[in-house]
């Protein structure tokens, strides 16, 4: 933790801690949130190819020119995908540790 | 090699010469500055470093000979290496560096208060190290031979290579540390993305369609150059032949499936990606690095695959060109690597070759450069200053990372020039690319498991991720071993499973990791570790401080 690299003798020295309860809490809807945005990622991944498996107008119809919606989707698509996905996860990922921790400062530090 | 070249490659290397001096004035003999660049890398420079990072030779070139030659099925290739990110971001980002360690080994040691972790994960990562760091050796030889076609000091022109860009990586590392090596690849980084932008600009300029390019080359069936004569490509998917802007040129469904795997799940554990999280300021910076890096890596690999697929209709376009014609067979590339180079000629003449060919030994630098440092902090930091001996103090760790650099780039070296060149001409840089692909295996089976269980459950012990460690490295080894002997095929099948073995080597690993950790009396991890890894104290902590630096508190 910080304080282990300021020293207790600095004015800062415990300012800032979680408590481990509340950081148990955080971790378990961190854990939540991480899950669900991975079985999002791994389901909209998967989906392409099984498409193609599936739906044979997914990979031989022309969507764009010659781009069918298979290419679109594998060649700009889930690039975009990625970044919505990630920009939306790591914005919930921060609103939960703002609101979930460093709010109980008459908590005992973890050490 | 060409007065450009000449001119190219010399600035190229003036630069990456000057930003390490620079460095070294910078950099103090601690391990947090040598190893981690003081835990101060900026989101955006951090983002840029970690791509210079990830983007070897094999991706530049690789991703858009990929294309060339199979098509949709290539894509594939870009797309999973730019997934690879996501995982990184929802799982390991933000807790990999709120723990506070130095490498991927001491995170997993401190996580599981073991030695014995920390044994088996430096293990597995100087593996994944040297699996990268060969074939880029092999790389920088064969484009040495291939551009300048000139020995030194005896040499021939391929043992020059490795020579040169060993020994100049490894002066640029020992001198520069993180700090240097982190400016490098961010700057080269930023090169390579210019380049690509800049190849994409002047085909707009000319009139490029995109969506008429695909419609072009997908009306006939795909074909490759085999020696002297066009095979056609068969369909893996649904039989007959395949189509360029269609699935199954390439793989077949097991084939696509293990490969994806073995790259989403290959980046989270390997150690020079994931050692550049310890340089950030705090967790929430980490998390926010890698939103960028999937940003500037998407970018990257979108025009990578628009070149490649550019280069299919313009090849064919120019192919009665005399200095092309040497290179195709009946319009089609003979060696689909080349692919990115000729449209460098194609678009801006010898000056586009030579700036091209600058991006592709930049490719090789920063990576290699990585390679380096995290052998570096992994022999430094874990084997001489944790385990051999833990009372000598920064300097001594710090020393020894410094060995670290010269004995692993060495021993990269001999084994480059130990592998016959000429049986890897042929296929250059496949093999690269393939290489790299065991590295994600090994990575993905061995590490990735024991990183993703270490973080988010309380339960897994120490023996847990010990055994799971063994267990997946030693079937990623084996099943890749057999792969090779057998001679088995990627396209599809039980071959595609040995030669990208992630698909069964990380859920082994992660069961062995959850078995024994259930049979296994210990508690799991200690309560402060747990609050380390997932309170957000120090990066409140760090950002308060940097809030009162930046408005001039004492």
């Amino acid at each position: 933790m910080a304080r282990l690299e300021i020293g207790p003798g600095d004015p800062r020295w415990l300012k800032e801690f979680d408590g481990p309860d509340e950081v148990a809490a955080a971790a378990r809807t961190q854990r939540r949130i991480a899950v669900g945005y991975g079985l999002v990622f791994v389901v909209g991944v998967l989906a392409v190819p099984a498409l193609s498996l599936t739906l044979p107008w997914w990979s031989q119809s022309r969507l764009l020119g010659g781009m069918s919606p298979s290419f679109v989707t594998v060649a700009g698509g889930l690039y975009v995908f990625f970044l919505v996905l990630g920009i939306s996860a790591a914005r919930l990922a921060r609103s939960v540790e703002g609101r979930m921790l460093g709010t109980s400062d008459d908590d005992e530090p973890a050490l | 090699m060409s007065g450009l070249d000449a001119v190219g490659l010399s600035i190229l290397g003036l630069v990456v010469t000057f930003v390490s001096l620079v460095a070294w004035r910078r950099t103090r003999s601690t391990t947090v500055d040598y190893f981690l660049a003081g835990r101060r890398t900026g989101v955006v420079t951090n983002a840029g470093a970690i791509c210079g990072d990830y983007l070897s030779a094999a991706s530049f070139l690789g991703v858009a000979a990929a294309v060339y030659a199979s098509g949709l099925d290539g894509v594939w290739y870009a797309t999973g290496f730019a997934a690879g990110f996501v995982p990184v971001l929802l799982f390991v980002a933000a807790p990999l560096r709120r723990l506070g360690t130095v490498s991927l080994a001491d995170f997993l040691a401190v996580r599981f208060d073991s030695d014995r972790v920390r044994f088996a994960a430096v293990v597995a990562v100087e593996l994944v190290i040297l699996s990268y760091l060969v074939p880029q050796a092999v790389g920088s030889g064969l484009t040495w031979d291939l551009l300048v076609g000139e020995g030194i000091a005896g040499l021939s022109p391929y043992a020059t290579g490795v020579v040169v860009s060993t020994l100049a990586v490894s002066g640029i590392v020992v001198i520069g540390g993180m700090r240097g090596t982190t400016w490098n690849q961010a700057l080269q980084f930023g090169f390579l993305l210019a380049v690509v932008i800049w190849l994409a600009a002047l085909l707009w300029a000319g009139g490029f369609s995109y969506p008429g390019a695909v419609e072009e080359v997908s009306a006939d069936p795909l074909e490759v150059a085999v020696e002297d004569e066009l095979e056609q490509v068969p369909d893996r998917l649904q039989g007959g032949e395949a189509r360029f802007g269609e699935p199954g040129g390439r793989y077949g469904p097991v084939g696509q499936l293990a490969l994806l795997i073995t790259l989403v799940l290959g980046t989270a554990g390997l150690p020079h990606v994931m050692n550049r999280y310890f340089t950030a300021a705090t967790g929430r910076a980490a998390r926010t690095t890698t939103v960028w890096v999937l940003g500037l890596a998407g970018s990257f690999y979108a025009l990578a695959v628009m070149l490649g697929t550019a280069t299919r209709t313009l090849v064919a376009q120019h192919a009665d060109e005399p200095w092309l014609a040497a290179l195709t067979v009946d319009g089609v590339l003979r060696v689909p690597e080349h692919a990115l180079l000729v449209l460098g000629r194609l678009l801006g003449g010898t000056p586009g070759l030579a700036v091209v060919a600058a991006a592709a030994f930049a490719a090789m630098v920063s990576t290699i450069g990585g390679l380096l440092i995290a052998a570096a902090a992994s022999f430094g930091h874990d084997v001489v200053g944790r385990i051999l001996r833990p009372y000598g103090g920064p300097r001594e760790a710090v020393l020894a990372g410094r060995a670290a650099v010269v004995l692993v780039s060495a021993l990269a070296a001999v084994i480059a020039l130990v592998v016959e060149p000429t049986r890897l001409l042929s296929t250059f840089p496949s093999v690269i690319a393939t290489m790299v692909t065991w590295a994600f295996a090994l990575a993905g089976s061995a590490l990735t498991p024991a990183v993703l269980i270490g973080i988010w459950w309380r339960r897994a012990t120490a023996a847990g991720a010990e055994a799971g460690i063994w267990v997946g490295g030693a079937l990623a080894v084996g099943s890749l071993v057999v792969g090779l002997v057998t001679e088995a095929s990627p396209a599809d099948g039980l071959g595609a499973v040995l030669l990208a073995p992630t698909l069964i080597a990380a859920p082994a690993s992660a069961l062995t990791i959850v078995v024994v950790s259930l049979f296994d009396q210990s508690t799991g991890v200690r309560p402060h570790v747990w609050t380390r890894l997932h309170g957000t104290a120090d990066d409140r902590q760090a950002e308060r401080l940097a809030w009162m630096t930046l408005r001039g508190d004492r």
